[in-house]
């Protein structure tokens, strides 16, 4: 049953014909279950304790914020005239870029049959709904009256009597981000339901047993069950791909409907796409190579996954350096003067820091993972994928503020400088996004055991019986 | 753990892997009936305007290079991502790719009429342009420093050196490998995919805006050339898929191509009709939206008369109908119905550019005559291509017969 | 086993280790010709549908539904309330902008086929299902961890506990075991249901107090929450204030501020009055008339500056005009019947004889535009007090119309009637004609004023004065002109004639 495969084997080097394995050790199905349930069912660590301690405290943070704001009101932030976007929407949508890779990984890897995601789409999929609850946050707060926030659902409203207004961007957001949170939520919960099946199976204490149990819905491991299940999840998948897509497509059109120079540009929907997958792999890479350490799963978590993703860091970040190449040659090819002027602003303006900042980071710095050994080394990975993701901060940040702050009235033209208040929400909001990441590595399995199972099961296969008959 | 069996890897010479000579026959017939036909169909479009002719014969070229592109993109994202499933198709792109050389010759017209006609083709070229439309002086001076014959003749041959040097390569590699069934090959190729696609993408991207966004010179979209490349994937899925059932029914390929492949390729063209609509309405929503003047002329004018009509027709029929049409399982499983709509996506890809080219060349679509000369332009051009194509597989194999993968293709299933 | 015997038998199962052993099993049970089975496995075993002849499940299709339905849904929603319900338009978008309610039409639609998808699912597979037979075992818990089972239902035709026992041991298989009914007690602990209770029960207070106080009425005040945004700090225009020493909350503008616009730049130009010589002649209303333009504030009842120069005297001339109703110069007259009275202030007023602005052709020209838009519905296109206001007046017999002025009349020739005058009337009108200060620029009024010289010079022109060149092609035009006339006149008669019963 268990594979002879050697722990400390290279497996980024694939021949071609052979297939390297995604699964090291002297692994065997019972080994999965053990390596996976013993990071919920040990003591927490002291690293662990130290995090959690430190992200909960930020969390309040966040939160004391909150209420500072709602009760001194929006004029806590640096938005002022004609900025009124700034850091709330910044951080909005870098959020939400994060929350991309999650499903990426779950549903497009899925669909391409990449079963290398097996062993890190749980922890993606976590990482996208805690990713979208910090971008929900944002605009939640950033209406002013956040307590009426609820006047953007479609309800009969007694003392209104008028619907929400369905040309407008925003409201289009609203139901993007909702609707991603949800199928998100549902489609990581579905993912996780037999893994907490074995969770159920494994307690010892009562209560823990009946609190898995209750959330395991009763799954038995029916093969009748496994085929609907399957069939759901490529469903759930296939939806969730073109919703993946939609999201920051609409949240793109936000910016692009408009006409504000610089946000005009047709090539926003699949440049923000990419640069939403491009994040999101970064920051996933930022917490899987710490995490994979302290948990103990790096035999699950290969480098080859590492590779992977740094591949796909790479391939994305080029995907965004033409997007940029492409924005400014159509801006002078265009010949529109606000959008030229627009650009240069940009570049040589009075925030060509926060520019090449951006260029640095987004475009350059993941040029490095051409290289193998950038690319299989974990303390680079870790370090380029923090660039990674200060870069894609920036690119937010540079578009919503550098556009608003010159615009067509020169007369209305000013400086955003962010408060204090500003900046404790957006460190505050990686203390909610580390909270409840943390919580979910204790509470919930971080990888899909079943998945990484039926994986193993193919390595076993094609061992024993090669391709073709058995 | 399969059920069904699994072919053996046949030996290379098998006929199995040989153009079935009722097709190599064709080839010349082909070559010289296409250059025939696109002739007449040049002639009796310039009858209506010469302009009306290039355009015609644009809209022709445009067609065959999208598949051609489409292919080599499909060649080389196979290798960047290892895939194992497409082997037994992949040769087909090869020999699409390659056609990238001919269409370079094919080319040759559309440039001739730029450096020795006024503004026949391309607007820009039109020295009176600025003055007719009340260009400031300021701006078409600039614009002219991009849109000029020299530069863009110089531009053309780069973008063509690139592709040819990629498809010549990359072709060369995988025909070697037929011979010696080295794996070093394989690994060659994977290991240059990755600059390749980059120069590939940067290339198409401005083929697009110069070739076809300039015809209207004051019109600009930053995704043009992501809403060329999405249709042109498209068509390039959609005609390995028809040529491999080709092939299959006269008696190549019988056992190698199953029907896991045609299920793959239906997830391929599900997925880019789902794609171009994707990037189609986003252009659109955008333009629409913004409702600027600069921009939205160009859709104005395709809302005029029968391009609104062919709109429409884009929207039902190169969405809507495709979209629902192969969304099933059982659809994407057969073959023939696969390849009927193959069939129907590749003429929708051309209605496509139809409706992006053609009305740069006058507001109507040239009346009968019109309509002739842009049929057989586009049949001759065809033709010419796929001459070309059966006389390169004539020479080789129709099937990568020794890669490494070739056993894993073989025996792939879906789940 | 066989103090299981009292016990309600469910079926037997089966344990194996490998997927190959136990898919091997399935097909022996397969062929075997065992219809309600089952396998367990910790994962989707690949294949296993073939091997026991499980059937395609229909969930596609309910995701299908669902996504249609969402589409539906979302659609008919936007334009329902958007279009129909309450309609507005927003940005010159058309009342049903279908591109513009696509992106949530689609969301609507993914996440309608989403809940399909997994709701249905759960739907299918009858669960959730917290009380198992199967999972009385304590062996069976390695399911989800790294056993495979199979198991036969009693249920099956076929069933018949030695035959199962028997086909399973032909298996390989290493454990055989008989599922019966869960004997341990099945009932759930007393503090879960506490729990549950209590925590629903708190989250509904705050709704019903939400409630409560959304739908009765109470004789209570009002309870602010945010007490500066039901009442706003902010000050009304009429309000006093601590906050300044003069005690207003509304601030009177800086010293010397000068309304966008109002910047004067010559008196004489904006007033049409020859300044210099009013100084002389009345140096009070010279500085009032400075003082009203300087500072627009009113500082003075019946100073405003548009009949700054008019009032006084001249309101009562006006009036006496409009009651008699003749022109202006005739009231002067009739003024004079009573010689204590002063000379009108129109008349010693020191007009400016000259139009400031030199004389051109682009000056006549927007003169001539502006005099087309608002002079000629009274005054007439030739200024000859024909416009098609007056003509309506007239046919409708309008009893209280004063007709407009006829421009080329003498009293109005320059000599008599200065241009500065003619501004001034213009500006501040007279009798029942407005004042055009506000809707006429200065320079567009000073053009007008020489455009009204033009015209009347015209309209009292003879053939001389043309310049030789075109008195030929004039006289041609004219003669043609009259033969037309005459022509239509004597066709007309002729009609007459002809149909003498009409008249």
């Amino acid at each position: 049953m268990s594979l002879a495969i050697p722990n400390g084997l290279d497996n980024t080097v694939e021949r071609p014909g052979e297939r390297a394995p995604l699964v090291l050790g002297e692994t065997d199905y019972h080994e999965i279950t053990e390596t996976v349930c013993q990071v919920a069912e040990r003591k927490p660590s002291t690293s662990w304790v130290i995090g959690f301690l430190v992200s909960f405290a930020l969390l309040q943070w966040l939160g004391i914020c909150i209420l500072y704001l709602i009760y001194t009101g929006v004029g806590v932030w640096g938005n002022r005239s004609p900025i009124f976007w700034g850091w709330p929407i910044v951080n909005f949508v870098f959020w939400v870029g994060i929350g991309h890779a999650g499903t990426l990984i779950s549903a497009i890897l899925f669909l391409f049959r990449q079963e290398w995601r097996t062993s890190i789409n749980r922890a993606a999929e976590a990482m996208t709904i805690f990713a979208v609850a910090c971008a929900g946050t944002f605009p939640g707060i950033h209406v002013g009256r956040a307590w009426l926030a609820f006047w953007l659902a479609p309800y009969p409203s007694l003392n209104l009597w008028m619907w929400p207004q369905f040309r407008s961007p925003l409201l289009w957001d609203v139901f993007a981000v909702s609707t991603y949170g949800t199928v998100s939520l549902l489609f990581w919960y579905m993912g996780m339901v037999p893994d907490l099946a074995t969770f159920r199976d494994r307690s010892k204490n009562k209560w823990r047993r009946m609190a898995y149990g209750i959330l395991s819905l009763g799954w038995s491991g029916s093969s009748r069950h496994w085929m609907r299940y399957e069939k759901a999840y490529a469903l759930l998948a296939a939806l969730a791909a073109p919703l993946v897509l939609s999201v920051n497509t609409i949240v793109s059109f936000d910016f692009a409907v408009s006409q504000v120079p610089g946000w005009h540009t047709t090539i926003f929907p699949p440049y923000f796409v990419a640069g939403a997958i491009f994040s999101g792999f970064a920051m996933v890479l930022t917490l899987m190579i710490p995490s994979r350490k302290m948990l103990g799963l790096e035999k699950l978590i290969t480098i080859r996954h590492l590779d992977n993703m740094c591949k796909i860091i790479l391939a994305t970040g080029s995907m965004v350096g033409l997007a940029y190449g492409t924005e400014f040659f159509i801006a002078w090819y265009g010949q529109v003067q606000e959008e030229k002027f627009a650009f240069i602003n940009r570049a040589f303006g009075p925030y060509w820091w926060a520019y090449w900042t951006m260029v640095t980071c987004n475009v350059i710095s993941p040029q490095l993972f051409w290289v193998k050994k950038f690319r299989t080394t974990p303390w680079i990975i870790f370090i380029i994928t923090i660039f990674v993701n200060i870069g894609m901060w920036f690119e937010r940040f540079v578009i919503v503020v550098t556009s608003l702050s010159r615009d067509y009235v020169p007369s209305a033209w000013a400086y955003f400088s962010p408060t204090w208040v500003d900046w404790s929400m957006l460190i505050g909001s990686f203390g909610l996004f580390m909270t409840l990441f943390l919580l979910f590595c204790r509470l919930m399995p971080v990888i899909n055991m079943a998945e990484t199972k039926s994986t193993l099961a193919k390595q076993i296969h094609l061992e024993e019986h090669g391709y073709g008959n058995h | 753990m399969s059920e069904h069996d699994t072919p053996a890897v046949k030996i290379a010479d098998d006929p199995a892997f040989k153009l079935p000579t009722s097709l190599s026959s064709l080839s010349m017939p082909l070559c010289i009936g296409g250059v025939a036909v696109l002739l007449i169909g040049w002639a009796c479009g310039s009858s209506v305007s010469a302009k009306f002719g290039m355009s015609a014969y644009l809209t022709a070229f445009m067609f065959c290079l999208t598949i051609v592109l489409g292919s080599l993109f499909f060649v080389m994202i196979q290798h960047l991502v290892r895939a194992g499933w497409s082997v037994v198709v992949r040769r087909i792109a090869e020999l699409y790719m390659v056609m990238v050389i001919p269409l370079g010759v094919l080319f040759l017209p559309v440039l001739a009429t730029l450096l020795f006609g006024n503004g026949t083709l391309y607007n820009w070229d039109d020295p009176t342009y600025a003055e007719k439309n009340f260009l400031p002086l300021a701006i078409w001076t600039e614009k002219l420093r991009w849109l000029n014959q020299g530069w863009f003749t110089v531009r053309a041959i780069f973008y063509f050196a690139i592709w040819s040097a990629l498809a010549i390569w990359y072709f060369r590699q995988s025909v070697e490998q037929d011979e010696t069934g080295e794996k070093a090959v394989s690994d060659r190729m994977q290991y240059w995919s990755g600059p390749a696609i980059m120069a590939f993408c940067g290339a198409t991207s401005f083929a697009a805006f110069d070739w076809v966004m300039s015809l209207a010179p004051m019109w600009f979209s930053t995704m043009f050339g992501v809403y060329v490349f999405a249709g042109s994937v498209l068509a390039a899925h959609c005609t390995i898929c028809i040529t491999s059932f080709t092939l299959q029914r006269l008696g190549a390929l019988r056992d190698e191509v199953t029907v896991e492949h045609y299920h793959d390729l239906g997830k391929f063209i599900f997925g880019f009709v789902f794609f171009w609509s994707y990037i189609a309405f986003s252009q659109y929503m955008l333009i629409w939206y913004g409702n600027i003047p600069e921009e939205t002329h160009w859709i104005f004018e395709r809302q005029l008369g029968a391009w609104g009509w062919i709109g429409i027709v884009l929207i039902l029929f190169h969405w809507a109908l495709p979209f629902l049409g192969t969304m099933s399982r059982h659809v994407r499983r057969n073959a023939p119905l696969i390849t009927f709509w193959a069939v129907y996506l590749l003429i929708m890809h051309y209605v496509d550019l139809y409706w992006v080219i053609m009305p740069e060349a006058g507001s109507s679509m040239g009346g009968i005559l019109g309509v002739i000369s842009s049929l057989f332009c586009v049949v001759g051009m065809t033709a010419v291509m796929i001459g070309l194509v059966l006389r390169v597989a004539d020479q080789t194999k129709i099937a990568a017969v020794r890669d490494p993968r070739l056993q894993e293709s073989l025996a792939f299933e879906n789940i | 086993m066989s103090e299981n015997n009292e016990k309600k038998v469910h079926g037997i199962v089966a344990e194996y280790t490998s997927v190959d052993s136990l898919l091997n099993a399935c097909r022996r049970v397969r062929d075997a010709g065992y219809k309600k089975t089952d396998a367990f496995a910790p994962f989707a075993v690949h294949g296993i549908e073939k091997a026991l002849g499980i059937k395609p499940t229909v969930l596609p299709w309910i995701v299908f539904g669902c996504g249609a339905v969402g589409a539906i849904v979302g659609l008919t929603m936007q334009i329902w309330m958007n279009s129909i319900d309450y309609p507005y338009i927003i940005s010159g978008k058309p009342m049903i902008s279908l591109p513009a309610f696509i992106p949530v039409a689609y969301e609507l639609t993914i996440l309608f086929a989403a809940f399909g998808a997994f709701f249905g699912m759960w739907a299918l597979n009858g669960l959730p299902r917290f009380s198992n037979p199967i999972f009385t075992d304590p062996r069976f818990d390695r399911v989800t961890d790294d056993r495979f089972f199979l198991y036969i239902d009693a249920k099956d035709e076929q069933f018949d506990e030695a035959g199962v026992r028997q086909l399973f041991g032909d298996t390989g298989t290493e454990y055989i075991q008989t599922v019966v009914d869960d004997d341990s007690s099945s009932k759930v602990p007393k503090g879960f249901f506490i729990a549950w209770a209590a925590v629903i029960g708190l989250s509904v207070i705050p709704v019903l107090v939400v409630l409560k106080m959304r739908l009765t009425k109470s004789s209570l005040p009002r309870f602010h929450v945010f007490f500066d945004m039901d009442f706003s700090p902010a000050k009304d225009a009429q309000q006093t204030t601590t906050l300044f020493a003069d005690g207003r909350a509304m601030r009177p503008d800086v010293a010397g501020t000068v309304a966008r616009g109002d910047m004067l730049i010559d008196m004489d130009y904006m007033t049409g009055i020859d300044m210099e010589a009013l100084t002389q002649v009345d140096a009070r209303r010279a500085e009032r008339l400075v003082r009203s333009f300087a500072d627009p504030s009113p500082q003075q009842e019946g100073e405003q500056p548009p009949v700054a120069d008019t009032e006084e005297t001249s309101a009562p001339a006006e009036k006496t005009a409009e009651e008699t109703g003749v022109q202006e110069e005739a009231t002067g007259e009739t003024e004079s019947a009573a010689p204590a009275a002063a000379p009108s202030v129109m008349d010693t007023t020191p007009w400016l004889t000259q139009n400031p602005l030199p004389l051109n052709k682009q000056l006549l020209e927007r003169g001539q535009t502006y005099f087309g838009i608002y002079c000629s519905v009274c005054h007439g296109l030739n200024g000859g007090g024909n416009g098609l206001v007056n003509r309506r007046a007239q046919k409708i017999l309008a009893t209280n119309w004063i007709p407009p002025s006829k421009l080329n009349q003498p009293t109005l020739a320059q000599d008599v009637y200065p241009d500065g005058k003619l501004f001034n009337t213009i500006s501040n009108g007279i009798r029942k004609m407005p004042g055009y200060a506000a809707q006429i620029t200065t320079r567009d009024r000073w053009a007008i004023v020489a455009y009204v010289r033009a015209l009347q010079q015209s309209q009292n022109a003879s053939i001389n004065e043309v310049p030789a060149a075109e008195r030929e092609a004039i006289l041609k035009q004219q003669a043609e002109v009259k033969k037309q006339l005459e022509e239509q006149a004597a066709a007309e008669a002729a009609q007459a004639n002809a149909e003498p019963g009409d008249n």
